[in-house]
């Protein structure tokens, strides 16, 4: 092998090497644990705020029903709404 | 006064709110409404409970735990009257499809009854529920109940509210003027941060083998219960409370039965017999 030949070998492997190195740090490696998708953010939010407002409502509801029997009465005035037999 | 109908849970739903601006609380009220038909309903055959009722033992979320962890609670404290087993007498007595659906095919032979009473284990560490084989579970009016208290209890964040599901009413925050129909006329009510629940053979009734039959099965008999009571109207903390109290009452055995309970234990209750008689019990004035 001529010393010509030589230096175009290491001229090649230079160059596959720096392209290599180019793609991967255009990759952003370093970046993948920490940057979640803006959806999975917004998701992850969303069931924050559903957990939260399922326990507000466990809690009004166990404050309800542990409040005495509610206080009833007939009166005449005109229903806003009718129950009827479920 | 903010107002919202809508028909779910096989009935007309209307959602009250005493406040300005907070429209997408009854957006939010339906959808959970939604949400919980999907999961509970019989009739649905992906719910959660249907997938129950095939299976016999499963796995399950937090809401039909809760709901059938309640019912199961009912029983025991009524003694058996109230029983979340009853699915197969129902369907025996030929409600096996959507009540819309029953009123096309009404006169349908064949009708016997059906043991009611099974063993339901709850497992609540691995949130598994598990069926004697034979059983199956109709959490219907229930789950209405306690659906229309977690409705409210989303919407009562936001100010004075009421939730109507048919016979399951809860309302807080202020005093509401509610309707019960009577032979007589609508009687109003005046409930304050309570429920109110009706159960009765004038409505999810229909006719198999010559007879009347109703979707009020007696566990005792397996078959739609006899008696003189049309209709049972029950005041409550909860709607939950209130659905199982007027199934207590209704199952009583007749008139005269159901208004000593009622005064015995206080229940304040509206009962309506099938000659028309309306009587007031329990102390309701």
């Amino acid at each position: 092998m001529t010393d010509q030949v030589r230096r175009l070998y290491v001229l090649a492997l230079s160059l596959l090497g720096f392209f290599l190195a180019w793609a991967g740090i255009a990759a952003h490696p370093w970046a993948a644990a920490s940057a979640e998708s803006p959806s999975a953010a917004a998701l992850a939010r969303y069931e924050q705020r559903l957990r939260a407002d399922a326990a507000l409502v466990d809690e009004l509801r166990a404050q309800r029903a542990a409040l005495p029997a509610p206080p009833v009465r007939v009166v005449t005035l005109p229903p806003l709404t009718t129950t009827r037999s479920s | 006064m903010q107002r919202r109908r809508f028909d779910a849970m096989g009935t007309e739903v209307e959602l009250f709110l005493d406040a300005d601006d907070e429209r997408d609380a009854l957006h939010r009220a339906e959808d959970e409404l939604r949400r919980l038909e999907a999961l509970l309903s019989r009739f649905r055959p992906n719910s959660e409970l249907s997938q129950l009722n095939r299976s016999g033992r499963m796995r399950v979320g937090p809401e039909l735990l809760e709901v059938t962890t309640v019912a199961l609670a009912a029983r025991a404290r009524t003694r058996g009257r109230f029983d979340p087993t009853v699915h197969d007498a129902l369907v025996a007595a030929g409600y096996d499809r959507t009540f819309d659906e029953i009123a096309e095919l009404d006169g349908r032979a064949g009708h016997r009854p059906v043991a009611c009473g099974g063993r339901v284990a709850v497992d609540h560490t691995t949130s598994t529920i598990e069926l004697e084989e034979g059983f199956r579970l109709d959490l219907g009016g229930i789950a209405k109940g306690w659906a229309v208290d977690r409705a409210l209890a989303g919407l009562a964040v936001h100010g004075p509210a009421l939730v109507n599901a048919g016979g399951d009413l809860a309302a807080c925050g202020r005093a509401w003027p509610v309707g019960v129909e009577t032979p007589r006329g609508t009687m109003t009510l005046e409930l304050r941060d309570g429920a109110l629940a009706t159960s009765g053979r004038d409505r999810r009734s229909w006719r198999r083998d010559g007879g009347e039959r109703h979707h009020l099965i007696d566990p005792g008999t397996g078959v739609p219960a006899e008696g003189d009571l049309l209709t049972v109207t029950v005041t409550a903390r909860s709607a939950t409370e209130a659905e199982v109290l007027a199934k207590q009452l209704f199952l009583a055995g007749d008139l005269q039965a159901a208004v000593a309970e009622a005064d015995g234990k206080a229940i304040p209750a509206v009962l309506v017999s099938r000659d028309g008689a309306t009587v007031l019990a329990g102390g309701l004035r």
